[in-house]
């Protein structure tokens, strides 16, 4: 009764289990082991190694004698069947004792397991490749586990017997093993895992970065075990500390020039900004929100129409790189130029998605290139000045010498005394001329070697009225009108007696060149600009045929009007004074309309 | 030595004209010659006589540094005059100057015969009557 009992529970259990006699015969079994083995016949009485062909092969050598201690054996088994699909099994084995306590036979337990082991497997063969290694350590017994990887990282033999100790001891001395040390007794303390990349030392002697993990079990606040993984990450940590080191390298020289780095995604119009930006832009950064109109509103709004359409070109042209020049406006008002340099990121049909640039400040840098390029033209311009003076000294000099020599040569010969009175006024006619071009001579070297230092701030009102009382007896004679419209507060850096010439020389131009069909007509006016006075100084006379004559209006003897008074040395001194000021003239005129002479001076 | 029957000289410098007129009448350079200030009063003569060719002279001595219309400006508007360029008269500057821009601009105009740096000579003028007469 008892028997039926039993072998019907075992029929019911929902394990493929059989029981075994000493043999290895089948005297019972669950319903579970004939599905198993896809069997409907009765299988007591069977031998189980021979319709089980893939038990374990230790298990067949199971007998009374050598089973020993322990109550249950576990193995797992690899079959491949017919159709070639390896399967996995987990076995058991337990022995079980007759009604007398004699030893009755062996119970065996399997169950299919491929899929769980296929897991574990890919796990495995995962951490293989990846490098991680996992580790326990039992506080209670004292016990420490390495897995396969942990040991290959450390670089000892797989027979090798850790210890918690040794274990720490294998990261390198110094901040490396103090940190490990501090993270492994707060874990034990607090339970606080940890999650950190330190060096280890290996057996060999190798340095390898690791990334550590570990936490610890608690039971009743005390630790119990601690685990985790270990994983070499020395490849990626060289890499990234040396990426460090670049980029590192980046900021500091970045930083040190001022060069601010920016990356425009357009697709989602957001625009990052290194820290050097804002100071290029002089922008706060909570000022900035961060879009491409944001950049677009620091453009000076001469620029930014020509920033759009270079955008827009470099879009027609597929171009993938850019190198521009453009003024931004400082919310203090300042202009700075900034030059921007980069790389457009484009999809398959050229639109652009992403655009990444440097920026600096050229401000100083165009600013030494005007003045460079201004000081070549004027030394230029000089140089020319000073090649024509030459010329014209040498052309002058020569005309009254060669006439000088001429006349002293008919005078020699000449006995009839009216044509040698005739001569004699002429050789002091030359011999004059000579002496007066010697003059004009002087006074132009004078102004191209006068210093600098003779200026001095000057009202321009009381200069001008000075000249105009100067000249009132002409002005009257002639019944111009002379209108003086200068703010009296103007004053200017420039060479006293310079400036008295250049009035004196510019009333008596517009004096001599009067229109003969109307009175004279002077209008004067002023006006700050910067750190600079324009004058106007305009005249109703004749004028100038500037198409024709503008380029030597300023030049040495050139006359343009039939003039008994035409010398054509009075603008060409003017000019020259100006310059040594620092400052310039300008004309415009209109034949029968009149002259305006622009003159800018510095401000004191 | 065969003279000159027209001669043209355009200087603004009355002593220098002064002085070419009495050369010119001491070796008897020439027939008849006119004399003006500047470019333009040569202009308005040449305009009204190109037509003329018994008013044309056959040699211009040109002055380069002359207000209103200097010698370069005269040049130009000068071999403007419809068919003047066909007529055969020679053109010498006679000017002081040494500026290289001037001597290259002279050597290069396919209407100059020749520069003659002042003062002016007697020399000068016989040579030119030689060349003529060759």
């Amino acid at each position: 009764m008892e028997a039926i009992t039993n072998k019907f529970t075992i029929r019911q259990s929902p394990f493929s289990v059989a029981v075994l006699d000493s043999n290895g015969n089948i005297l019972n079994y669950s319903n579970r082991f004939a599905e198993a083995i896809d069997e409907q016949k009765d299988l007591t009485g069977q031998n189980y190694f021979t319709i089980v062909p893939h038990v374990p092969h230790a298990f067949k050598k199971i007998n009374k004698d050598n089973f020993g201690e322990e109550l249950t054996i576990t193995e797992v088994s690899r079959f491949i069947p017919l159709d070639g699909k390896p399967q996995w099994f987990e076995w058991k084995l337990s022995q079980w004792t007759g009604n007398e306590g004699q030893y009755g036979g062996i119970m065996i337990y399997f169950d299919e397991v491929t899929e769980s082991h296929r897991d574990k497997e890919l796990i495995a063969r995962a951490m293989d490749v990846a490098r991680i290694g996992g580790w326990e350590v039992d506080l209670v017994n004292n016990t420490i586990y390495w897995s396969k990887v942990t040991k290959e990282i450390h670089e000892v033999p797989q027979d090798y017997v850790p210890d918690l100790e040794k274990g720490i001891n294998f990261y390198k001395e110094g901040e490396d093993r103090d940190m490990i040390t501090a993270l492994v007794s707060e874990a034990i303390a607090n339970g606080t895992p940890w999650d950190t990349e330190l060096r280890i030392i290996t057996l060999k002697g190798n340095e390898v970065w690791v990334h550590a993990k570990g936490e610890a079990e608690l039971v009743n606040g005390k630790c119990v075990r601690l685990l985790g993984t270990f994983q070499d990450i020395d490849d990626r940590k060289r890499m990234e500390l040396k990426n460090h080191v670049v980029s590192e390298r980046l900021a500091i020289a970045t930083q040190a020039a001022n060069i601010g780095i920016w990356d425009l995604d357009l697709v989602k119009n957001k625009l990052i900004w290194s820290d050097e930006m804002y100071a290029i832009y002089g922008l706060d950064k909570s000022d900035f929100s961060g879009t491409n109109e944001a950049f677009e509103a620091a453009l000076h709004p001469e620029d930014r129409i020509m920033v759009q359409e270079e955008g827009a070109r470099l879009a027609m042209e597929g171009a993938l790189e850019f190198d521009t020049e453009f003024r931004v406006i400082w919310p203090n008002g300042q202009v700075r130029i900034i030059r921007s340099m980069g790389h457009i990121e484009r999809d398959e049909d050229g639109n652009t998605l992403k655009m990444v640039g440097a920026n600096w400040d050229v401000t100083e840098s165009r600013d030494a290139e005007k003045r460079l390029k201004d000081l070549l033209s004027i030394t230029t311009e000089q140089n020319e000045s000073l090649m024509n003076f030459a010329h014209i000294v040498s052309h002058n000099l020569r005309s009254h010498s060669s006439n000088l020599s001429m006349l002293t040569t008919f005078l020699d010969t000449e006995n009839e005394k009216g044509e040698r009175e005739r001569l004699m006024k002429m050789l002091l006619e030359a011999s004059e001329s000579l002496d007066e071009t010697v003059g004009h001579l002087t006074e132009v070297v004078q102004v191209k070697a006068e210093a600098s230092d003779k200026i001095k701030n000057i009202n321009l009102f009381n200069v001008l009225t000075a000249v105009k009382k100067n000249l009132s007896l002409m002005l009257e004679e002639e019944g111009a009108v002379c209108k003086i419209d200068v703010d009296k507060n103007i004053n200017i850096k420039a060479i006293p007696a310079y400036l008295d010439s250049i009035f004196l020389n510019l009333f008596t131009n517009s004096l001599k060149y009067k229109s003969t069909d109307r009175k004279l007509e002077l209008k004067i006016k002023a006006r700050n600009l910067g750190n600079k006075v324009l004058v106007c100084f305009q005249d109703n006379g004749q004028g100038i045929d500037l198409e024709r004559h503008g380029n030597k209006i300023f030049g040495m003897y050139k006359t343009f009007h039939k003039h008994k008074d035409a010398k054509g040395i009075g603008l060409f001194i003017t000019k020259n004074q100006i310059e040594a000021m620092q400052g310039k003239i300008e004309v415009e005129s209109a034949v029968n309309e009149g002259t305006t002479f622009h003159l800018t001076f510095k401000k004191p | 030595m065969a003279k000159v029957t027209r001669v043209c000289l355009i200087d603004d410098d009355h002593i220098f004209v002064y002085g070419a007129k009495r050369l010119m009448r001491e070796i008897n350079f020439a027939e008849e010659l006119s004399v003006f200030q500047n470019g333009q009063g040569a202009m308005d003569y040449f305009e009204s006589n190109s037509q003329h060719t018994e008013h044309l002279p056959s040699i211009i001595f040109l002055d380069l540094n002359m207000p209103v219309m200097n010698g370069w400006e005269f040049l130009d508007a000068f071999l403007n005059i419809p068919g003047i360029s066909s007529r055969e008269i020679s053109i010498y500057i006679m000017s002081s100057s040494v500026d290289p821009r001037d001597l290259e601009r002279i050597q290069a105009h396919p209407y100059i015969k020749n520069y003659i740096l002042k003062p002016l000579t007697s020399e000068d003028l016989e040579g030119l009557l030689k060349e003529r007469a060759q």
